[in-house]
């Protein structure tokens, strides 16, 4: 698979959260978490399995009632297990 | 204060944009492969369920996990722990894991021991059929 997210994005976007949390925290050293290289391009893995998962199981839905364009009543009815499923 | 808030949700703006990108890119290689169109919206909705997720569940989680552990890094187990839930999606990313480790071996040598057993035990449950 090519097409993944960028580390780099989602390292920022987990810092934006855990600066934010780092500051309200109320422990002596205030140094946020951080997360090494392979747990970062896990994470990419997992989010790009969401997605893609949201994609293939709304695609069959669509395929099911016959439309070749993926629209949101498609979307709202898988979207309550693949939010259990994450 | 508030200044330093509306920096705070514009960095998160610039953030969401960028993760918008790369999804739409995601999303629309993987229609092309289900041979399925897909409407504007539901990707940018499809996005913005990403990035709440990545943002408001698997960060803050991931942060709790390396706290519980004693640690200030996350590691790629703690994200394993994000899909407990979900067992298939945790071998999913175990296998990734251990594709990972094989294409990068010069980086783990120290972690070589002790991870010749996880990986023994991932490779015994990882010949589950994909029912999806």
């Amino acid at each position: 698979m090519s097409d993944n997210f960028d580390p780099d994005l989602i390292q920022a976007i987990f810092k934006l959260i855990w600066s934010k949390n780092a500051l309200a925290g109320t422990s002596k050293k205030n140094r946020p978490t951080s997360a090494n290289s392979s747990a970062l391009k896990m994470s990419c893995e997992l989010l790009r399995l969401f997605v893609t998962e949201a994609v293939q199981r709304a695609a069959a839905i669509a395929e099911a009632e016959g439309a070749s364009k993926i629209q949101a009543t498609h979307l709202e009815r898988i979207l309550p297990q693949l939010l259990l499923d994450f | 204060m508030e200044n330093q808030q509306e920096d705070e949700s514009a960095a998160a703006d610039l953030l969401r944009d960028r993760f918008r990108l790369s999804t739409i890119s995601i999303v629309q290689s993987e229609a092309k492969q289900n041979n399925m169109e897909i409407s504007e919206p539901i990707v940018a909705c499809i996005s913005d369920l990403a990035f709440k997720y990545a943002a408001e569940h698997v960060a803050k989680d991931l942060e709790l996990f390396a706290a519980h552990g004693g640690r200030k890094t996350v590691n790629m187990k703690d994200v394993i722990l994000c899909a407990h839930r979900n067992e298939h999606l945790a071998d999913l990313l175990r296998s990734f894991g251990n594709d990972l480790k094989d294409k990068d071996p010069q980086s783990e040598k120290k972690r070589k021991k002790k991870s010749r057993k996880d990986d023994n035990a991932a490779s015994s449950v990882l010949h589950i059929p994909d029912d999806t």
